[in-house]
């Protein structure tokens, strides 16, 4: 048989040509990655709009809506000009239109009367329309876009899921006449007209269809990555062919700066890649850490209760939380609102899905039971101050570079666990006083085979 | 002259060219070669652009790939004793109509992933088999029935229901008779379900079909004792074993039982000096045959000839007058001594489907005083109860229409039927049938209602494998499509719709509960179905003594039975397909035979004589009378006149990954008096031009020459322990290295292997197979050498190829102390723990091979491509088991890694098995046991041949094993220092 290696000399294929295609697939590689810093926060999104796409039968209607009267985009914006010359007059016509829409659903007139209805609700709702500035608009409570402070009061989108199957009275008793605490303190004295309110809940209706506005990724960094790419080009053609600047070592030290600074970047950014140190999703239910074990004094294995058995420390069972919440049915902060969620869980049996946050690769094996029970780590050591957080944050990368500075300093229970009974000589070293304590890595604990296998 | 051990007869032919320093004839390349070579073409500079291209491509999608964002969903209620993470084992049983095991199921996260042996029963005593193992598979198969159908359109169960119980209130009114056709059934709930429909539609029948049949047994048993039964059967109380064309190791009824019974009397440890004697008659080389300590060669039709002979010796050693017979083939005089030498504590056994040979095999055990002793007429096997006339008399039935009704309960006759185009034919007379199958099959298409059945693993289910010994099967997952359980759906055609765990618990109440002894019945069912097992201890009565009138008949019959000089076919199953139930699982078919080493295929065994008569050579293709074309192995062993062909293999459409494989032999099947026989007297062959390709792991791996297995007499062994072994000593004298020897501090892991008991079986490559994640790769890269198994079972002939000894040696990674691979790693990827075990990392592992190369015992494994769907390049994968479909992947282990393309594998002790066991240990606070920690293969293994624990521990079975005269390292010469030992096999024959 024929070797390879001659055939491919004489196509020109040598070790240098694919170095050089190594290293711009690395350029590529780490520009992409740049655009990519964005990780897990926008793809929660898209999947929760898919998600609602797929639920919603009704969305295909609001997208033929889109289609079919391309000349209601013009109209809203010639009616929100009328909206602060006429109020009274366009709120008959909203009433009106409202009404007729429920006995004749059909025809573009409807879908642009409604898109208005969405319009005019939205605006309410964030306090545009003149008549809300003697109140607090419905936004300085309720988020519309995902926040990165927690926020206890449900965001728009929140409030939008859970009343898109209501109908427009149940929505009106609950913003009008909230039935105790936190809610009915804020939403005292309001007093909105039907109409309003009507257009507020076609805004919600069409939110929880739509889904949340996809987050558009930041890409300053790659920005920043293909201006330096501009300045070494620069550079480079300075030296080598324009030739302006007298001094030469000018475009060189400039070039080898923005070069060394590249460099550091595609380092980190691959050093990056794959961990998520600091991510701190949002959850579908804003439970708050630092309210039940922090300021309640709950036990973290009081809810995490297989962190002593098993490799998974377990998120609770949705029933879990009923054993206090069957009674706790309001928080201080977040009224009934959030409590709520758990309660509906259990009776439609529908799981609550929350977002994995620590999160190691799949070939790695990781134990609670080993850490937690057999070598007595607190749950700090690892997850940070868990207690302190409303937002529950990855505080530690996770790299094995991390597992491993602990492995060779962390002392393994030696004398008081009877497994270790077996490592005679090191009991032995013990006693004569040659070693004062044994670390993970003397019982081979930084070895391959002990997480990989 | 040292005899000579070859792996295959191109070695031997091999060795012989070399010593003549002879040119090689021709280097034989396989066609797959030859393709290639055809194919290849430079390297152009598109070639570049494209590599160019792909570079970019993939990098900028690796670089895209964001971590995704992963959803934790708890429990909405969490079910007791169920832990996240943890896995959970439940006793069940498997029974697929043929082979039964009673089981454990591990389940990790509400799927099961693994079957183990449950050792608290006493009919198989914690061994598996290989069809056991890999019977999980078939859970998660895609050619499931995934809802209920008529022809071949979707339909809701209410529906089907509904126009079947329709059709069958018709017939009712008419009288008319329906036949619920299906294989032996040994549920005693599903036998009472059964007759409940018998009751409630009048003039139906039940009929039990066997596609491995034992009619023969059953009749003869008839005949002497009264019954059609089939006896317990104890090898372990048999001091001298004769088998005649009984694969008991290996298919033979109950295969596992008789595996563990066996070699309970051939361990030589713990001080034990006496082993069993095992004769062995048969034409083809079989499991059962290989392990014998003296195997005899007959062809099939000389049995009863053979039989009869050893009958009048042994009758004439009585003091009674001999008969007059022709004489036998071989000399029985010198067997016939040995036996009335045993009586008592001897048992001779046939595999023969025929009436008269077992009448003569009853009349041998009955003269030596076996019954009672080894063979139990009072405790009877229930595996097997189907007597083939029910069912030649069912298609002629059928066939004339008398039948309006045909429920098919787990049968498959339009494939494994001998007739099978008779029984499609005659099915077109039927007005109504019904199959509920649990897979997609060859009967199912011919019918109308296809009411699938659950997998065993999902529904509830009962056993009654011997007399009063039951066994009980339960759910370890929900159902995963819309399936039934065959009871339930039986019972609803009765009028009684009761979900049959209901049912079964009512049956245990009323007819088991009473003699258990225990207070109350929830009590009682919670710790049978925990332990799996229920042994009432009653004993089958109305058994009446023996009577030899029949025998003499089947003498007479002898008589006139004339020794024909024709060709004859055997037909066989071997141990991984079986009976073809399980042919589309890629774990069986990827499975070598443990004697010929071929997997992906039946073929046409021929000894090397008739093979030189003929001009026949490996992988020719022959026409067996109309059958085949078929391709040709030539097996050490074979006897001069007989070819073997397996059956099992050849199903319709059952893909993997796409259509038929091997040819199906049940069409050759012909019945005489009313029993299906295994072999055909007259048959002539024809050479087919072309060849066939078989995939063999054979002569892969092969370690020339060197002094590997090593074996001893009994009587040698007792005048000395080492013998066979002596060599170790002179090694160990040798061993001499400038570096001091590796301590291990807190636990050093070894295995022993004890050759006297390993069968070969293939247990327990299976076992490690599902345990970690080991991948199919499929016929084509079986035969580039490719195969993933991380325990291999080798084998070497020995001596005369036409009639050899052969000796078997699993191989996995020996864990060297010394490795050879470890100092070869460019990137570290492999080395060695401080509790001596050869790690390997994969994620390191760049995919050089020099390990591979470096390793004396070739038992690393390359993924030369992905095969389970691991790798993040989608051109990288081959599928030949389906395992990168969602449904496939459920049965993977999640404690180990799935690997990728690229990337060296093999043995790694069943590490996370050990440092489960260890975490256990640390949070009771206490050391760890002896024999806690039980690797998949250890556990898979029936015989008990494979032992693992700590060496540091010097009470430890491993220590002990290791201190023996007889242990001995593979290739220790060469100073590698392995954690593997193995024991010297000890043959108990007289040369």
């Amino acid at each position: 048989m024929k070797l390879k290696s001659p055939v491919l000399r004489k196509s020109g294929f040598s070790p240098k040509v694919f170095l050089l295609t190594l290293s711009m697939s690395i350029f590529v590689f780490s520009a992409t990655a740049f655009a990519g810093t964005q990780t897990q926060q926008s793809e929660q999104d898209s999947a929760n709009s898919a998600a609602v796409e797929q639920s919603s039968p009704t969305d295909t209607a609001t997208i033929q809506s889109d289609s079919v009267s391309a000349n209601s985009v013009n109209e809203t914006e010639t009616e929100t000009q009328a909206d602060t010359t006429d109020q009274a007059a366009k709120e008959d016509t909203v009433f009106n239109d409202a009404a007729s829409a429920k006995s004749e659903p059909a025809g573009e007139e409807r879908f642009s009367h409604y898109r208005n209805d969405i319009k005019r609700g939205e605006r309410f709702f964030r306090g545009l329309l003149p008549q809300n500035n003697k109140q607090e608009s419905c936004a300085s409570c309720h988020n519309i876009l995902p926040s990165d402070t927690l926020n206890w009061n449900p965001s728009a989108l929140d409030i939008a899921n859970k009343y898109i199957e209501k109908d427009f009275a149940e929505f009106k008793a609950v913003v009008m006449e909230p039935s105790g605490g936190k809610m009915a303190e804020v939403h005292k004295d309001y007093s909105f007209a039907d109409a309003d309110l009507k257009t507020v809940k076609a805004y919600l209706d069409d939110l929880s269809m739509r889904g949340p506005a996809p987050v558009k990724p930041t890409i300053d960094r790659l920005l920043l990555f293909l201006f330096l790419g501009l300045i070494i080009t620069w550079a480079l053609l300075e030296m080598i062919f324009f030739r302006k600047i007298k001094y030469k070592a000018i475009p060189l030290i400039i070039f080898l700066g923005v070069f060394s600074y590249q460099v550091k970047m595609i380092y980190e950014e691959a050093v990056r890649l794959g961990r998520s140190q600091g991510y701190e999703p949002e959850q579908p239910i804003k439970f708050s850490h630092k309210v039940h074990a922090g300021q309640n004094q709950i036990d973290c294995k009081y809810c995490h209760f297989t962190v002593e058995q098993s490799k998974s420390a377990g998120i609770p069972p949705t029933d879990l939380c009923l054993n206090c919440h069957s009674l706790v049915r309001e928080g201080t902060r977040s009224g009934k609102f959030e409590i709520a969620k758990v309660i509906e869980a259990t009776d439609n049996n529908i799981p609550v899905e929350w977002v994995r946050i620590h999160n190691l690769p799949d070939h790695v094996f990781f134990s609670h039971a080993q850490h937690v029970n057999a070598g007595k780590l607190d749950c700090i050591e690892c997850h940070g101050e868990v207690a302190e957080m409303d937002v529950v944050r990855q505080v530690e990368d996770l790299s094995m570079g991390w597992c491993l500075d602990c492995h060779r300093t962390k002392e393994v229970q030696f004398v008081d666990n009877n497994f270790y009974e077996s490592y005679e000589v090191l009991h032995q070293q013990i006693k004569k006083g040659e070693i004062d304590k044994v670390t993970v890595d003397m019982i081979g604990g930084t070895e391959c085979m002990k997480c990989h296998y | 002259m040292k005899e000579q051990y070859y792996k295959s007869l191109d070695d031997l032919i091999y060795d012989a060219r070399q010593a003549s320093s002879e040119p090689d004839a021709g280097d034989r390349k396989s066609i797959l070669q030859m393709k290639q070579e055809s194919k290849s073409t430079g390297n152009s500079r598109r070639d570049f652009l494209k590599l160019f291209g792909f570079t970019v491509a993939s990098a900028a999608i690796a670089a895209s790939c964001q971590q995704p964002v992963q959803k934790a969903i708890p429990f909405l209620i969490r079910p007791e004793k169920i832990i996240p993470g943890e896995a959970s084992y439940f006793a069940s049983t498997y029974f697929d109509g043929i082979d039964y095991c009673s089981i454990l199921v591990k389940v990790r996260d509400g799927r099961p992933i693994k079957i183990e042996g449950n050792s608290l029963s006493s009919v198989t005593m914690g061994g598996t088999n290989a069809r056991t193992q890999a019977s999980i598979l078939g859970l998660y198969d895609n050619k499931r029935h995934k809802n209920p159908t008529y022809e071949g359109k979707k339909i809701s169960w209410e529906e089907a229901d509904d126009k079947i119980m329709l059709f069958l209130d018709e017939v009712k009114k008419r009288q008319g008779k329906v036949v619920i056709l299906s294989s032996t059934i040994i549920s005693p709930s599903t036998k009472a379900a059964i007759r409940e429909f018998l009751d409630a539609h009048p003039g139906s029948e039940h009929i039990q079909y066997d596609v491995l049949s034992a009619s023969g047994i059953l009749k003869a048993n008839e005949k002497t004792f009264g019954q059609a039964f089939v006896p317990a059967y104890d090898f372990s109380k048999a001091e001298l074993i004769v088998g005649f064309d009984a694969d008991f190791l290996g298919t033979w009824l109950s295969p596992v039982e008789y595996t563990k019974q066996y070699a309970k009397n051939r361990k030589l440890v713990d001080g034990e000096r006496s082993m069993s004697r095992h004769i062995h008659f048969e034409g083809g080389m079989s499991l059962t045959g290989s392990n014998a300590d003296e195997r005899y060669q007959i062809r099939p039709s000389q049995e009863k000839l053979v039989l009869a002979n050893l009958y009048n010796e042994l009758i004439t050693l009585n003091g009674q007058s001999g008969l007059s017979i022709s004489s036998s083939p071989g000399d029985v005089k010198q067997l016939a001594a040995e036996l009335s030498g045993k009586k008592g504590k001897s048992l001779v056994v046939s595999g023969a489907n025929d009436v008269e040979t077992q009448l003569l095999v009853n009349a041998i055990n009955e003269l030596l005083g076996n019954y009672g002793a080894t063979i139990h007429t009072d405790r009877h096997l229930k595996l097997r109860q189907g007597m083939d006339e029910d069912m030649d008399r069912l298609v002629r039935e059928m066939e004339s229409g008398q039948v309006e009704g045909l429920v098919l309960y787990d049968v498959n006759p339009a494939f494994d039927y001998p007739e099978a185009d008779k029984f499609v034919s005659a099915l077109k007379n039927v007005k109504l049938k019904i199959a509920m199958p649990i897979l997609g099959e060859e009967t199912s298409e011919h019918v109308h209602y296809v009411c699938p059945d659950h997998h065993y693993l999902e529904g509830w289910n009962d056993a009654e494998v011997k007399t009063c010994v039951y066994s009980l099967a339960q759910p370890t997952i929900r159902p995963i499509f819309k399936t039934r359980a065959a009871q339930e759906s039986l019972l609803k055609w009765a009028g009684n719709p009761v979900d049959y765990h209901t049912y079964i618990r009512k049956y245990w109440e009323d007819n088991l509960f009473a003699g258990s002894g225990e207070t109350s019945f929830d009590d009682f069912w919670n710790n049978k179905l925990h332990d799996g097992i229920y042994e009432s201890g009653q004993r089958e009565d109305g058994i009446q003594a023996y009577d030899a009138g029949a025998v003499e008949a089947a003498l007479a019959q002898v008589k006139s039975t004339s020794g024909g000089d024709s060709l004859e076919l055997a037909l066989y199953t071997n141990v991984s397909v079986g009976s073809g139930k399980q042919a589309n699982n890629p774990w069986l078919q990827e499975l070598p035979d443990p004697v010929t080493k071929v997997c992906w295929d039946n073929y046409a065994a021929v000894s090397p004589k008739l093979a030189e008569e003929l001009e026949l050579e490996d992988e020719q293709l022959i026409k067996i009378n109309d059958f085949g074309p078929i391709p040709v192995l030539v097996q050490p062993g074979q006897e001069y006149k007989t070819i073997s062909v397996a059956l099992g293999y050849g199903r319709l459409n059952m893909g993997i990954p796409d259509g038929t494989v091997g040819q199906n032999a049940f069409p050759l099947i012909q019945s005489t008096n009313g029993t299906k026989q295994n072999h055909l007297p007259q048959v002539t062959i024809e050479k087919v031009d072309g060849a066939y390709q078989l995939a063999r792991t054979q002569s892969h791996h092969s370690m020339e020459g060197r002094n590997l297995v090593r074996e001893t007499t009994l009587e040698q062994y007792l005048a000395n322990p080492a013998s066979g072994n002596e060599v170790r000593e002179t090694i160990k004298a040798h061993m001499k290295s400038l570096y001091a020897q590796r301590k291990f501090e807190g636990f050093h892991w070894g295995m022993a292997i004890d050759l006297n008991s390993c069968t070969g079986c293939n247990a327990c490559v299976v076992a490690c197979s599902v345990e970690n994640n080991v991948p199919v790769v499929g016929k084509e890269q079986v035969i580039k050498a490719r195969e993933m198994h991380w325990i291999r079972i080798d084998r070497y002939y020995k001596g005369d190829p036409d009639n050899p000894e052969l000796v078997r040696q699993p191989v996995m990674c020996q864990h060297c102390d010394n490795a050879p691979c470890e100092n070869v790693c460019p990137v570290a990827a492999t080395t060695h723990s401080n509790e001596g075990i050869n790690q390997m990392a994969y994620n390191r592992c760049i995919g050089t091979r020099y390990c591979n190369n470096n390793c004396p015992y070739k038992v690393r494994r390359f993924n030369f491509f992905d095969y389970t769907g691991a790798d993040s390049m989608p051109g990288n994968t081959k599928d030949p088991a389906e395992m990168t479909t969602d449904l496939r992947r459920l049965v993977l282990n999640p404690d180990v890694t799935v690997r990728a393309k690229g990337v060296i594998e093999k043995c790694s002790f069943c590490v996370q098995r050990i440092q489960e066991k260890k975490l256990v240990a640390k949070n009771e606070n206490r050391t760890l046991n002896d024999g806690e920690v039980v690797p998949a293969c250890e556990q898979a293994c029936p015989a008990d041949a494979i032992v693992f624990g700590d060496l540091n521990n010097e009470e430890s079975r491993i220590s002990k094993f290791f201190a023996d005269e007889r242990n001995y390292h593979l290739l220790e010469e060469l100073h590698t220092l392995p954690s593997v030992g193995y024991l010297t096999k000890v043959k108990n024959k007289t040369i």
